[in-house]
């Protein structure tokens, strides 16, 4: 690669702080990050590692922008909201004006295990940016199969946290999580503060650098978390958390978030303009709780033992207690379990 | 006595982010049904668990002195 004058005087910054220097940098310009969703932590980790100069950086996303999205989500304008540029494609259109000199590589699709094992070709390092433990539980096991470092990041109202998972090394997401967690907050219900996501986007490509420049002891061994408002900060150890027996990361794996059986299955309803959106296994919520916080982020809201009705914006949802859920209003699949994660995560 | 530290909705479900119990010789898993049974905290199924700052597991056992908070996994992204 011709490396100019101004390709050094552009990075002259972060090649003077002395854990990447010359070498940390031409690493960095060597490798392939891919990042999974480009709403808020997706576009503050692209920006930052197009700034920093990453080789290639592959953006998958399922969605388009919204004008909800322009309190948090970075690098997105009023005219991507007016366009309905998918997010990939519009964060790509911003990257290329912030440095044109990276591969940036925008595929819109609805990831799942078998697509995007097909996107980790020569991936160095895959960063999550979704907004569902079901995507990050097939991230980890993609992780683990391929032997690709991953770095986990959530945030929801003022809360956040980050973990750093490299295989072979550290426990996994799955060490940590026996089942997928259903019924968290999500942005939707919980709602989020802009710094939320910045908070964990900075731990997260701070991270990513550390990897990329090689720099393996300097990774953080712990899952980090914090409250911005609540003004709490935890760091977790991990030194006893990685489990033997682990299906994903364990001597008898068997990687079972890849199985097609496990994934949330949706179906059109036959005549309807309904999407039904069903868990990868029942669930069991708790109805009165997701209507309290549904009513709190204005959802007009009725439920009974069974079921739980919600609208906004026109948008009518039916949640049964066992987490399957009927979108209404809709044909689309994607859009459907959109809707679906935004509610349940 | 232990001590109980709580993050994100379950502190604000309590009202408070620490309490003391007395909870010596307890294991997670048995302080986790009794947090549920007295203070009706939802969700502890899936929260993770640390015990003084340590990644925990539900047969932990618990020591007068050690610190445990509850941090329920965060999925917003």
């Amino acid at each position: 690669m011709d490396r100019g004058g101004d390709v050094k005087e552009r990075y002259s910054r972060q090649t003077l702080f002395a854990p990447i220097g010359e070498r940390g940098q031409l690493k960095i310009e060597k490798k392939h990050v891919l990042l999974l969703g480009a709403g808020a932590l997706g576009a503050a980790n692209a920006e930052a590692l197009t700034r920093a100069g990453v080789g290639k950086l592959t953006i998958v996303d399922r969605d388009y922008v919204e004008l909800s999205n322009l309190q948090r989500q970075q690098m997105y304008t009023e005219r991507d909201v007016e366009e309905r540029l998918p997010k990939a494609e519009a964060a790509k259109r911003h990257l290329r004006e912030i440095n044109h000199e990276i591969e940036v590589n925008a595929v819109i699709m609805d990831a799942t295990a078998q697509n995007l094992e097909q996107q980790l070709g020569d991936v160095d390092l895959i960063l999550d940016a979704t907004d569902n433990f079901e995507t990050r539980m097939i991230i980890n096991d993609l992780s683990q199969k391929l032997h690709i470092p991953w770095i986990y990041g959530a945030c929801v109202g003022s809360v956040g946290m980050s973990l750093t998972i490299l295989p072979g090394q550290t426990p996994c997401l799955h060490c940590l999580l026996k089942t997928i967690p259903i019924q968290g907050m999500t942005c939707d219900t919980g709602g989020i503060i802009s710094p939320a996501v910045t908070m964990v986007a900075a731990h997260q490509t701070a991270e990513a650098l550390k990897i990329l420049t090689e720099d393996w002891g300097a990774v953080r061994p712990a899952l980090v978390t914090f409250d911005l408002w609540r003004n709490q900060y935890q760091s977790v150890k991990l030194t006893k958390a990685k489990k033997k027996d682990c299906l994903s990361c364990g001597e008898q794996r068997s990687y079972p978030f890849l199985a097609r059986e496990n994934a949330t299955k949706t179906a059109v309803l036959c005549g309807r303009d309904t999407v039904q959106v069903r868990p990868p296994t029942p669930v069991k919520l708790q109805l009165e709780k997701l209507a309290k916080n549904l009513i709190e982020s204005g959802y007009s809201v009725t439920f009974n033992p069974f079921l739980l009705t919600c609208e906004k914006n026109g948008e009518r949802i039916v949640i049964f207690e066992d987490g399957r859920a009927l979108i209404h209003g809709t044909k689309d699949m994607i859009q459907a379990k959109v809707a679906y994660n935004s509610i349940l995560g | 006595m232990i001590k109980v530290l709580l993050f994100a909705q379950l502190r604000d479900e309590l009202g408070k982010e620490t309490i003391s119990i007395e909870a010596n010789g307890w294991s997670v898993a048995e302080l986790k049904g009794k947090m549920k049974a007295e203070y009706q905290l939802g969700g502890l199924e899936t929260v993770m668990t640390a015990v003084n700052e340590e990644f925990a597991d539900d047969d932990t056992i618990l020591s007068d002195g050690d610190t445990v908070a509850f941090i329920p996994p965060v999925s917003g992204g």
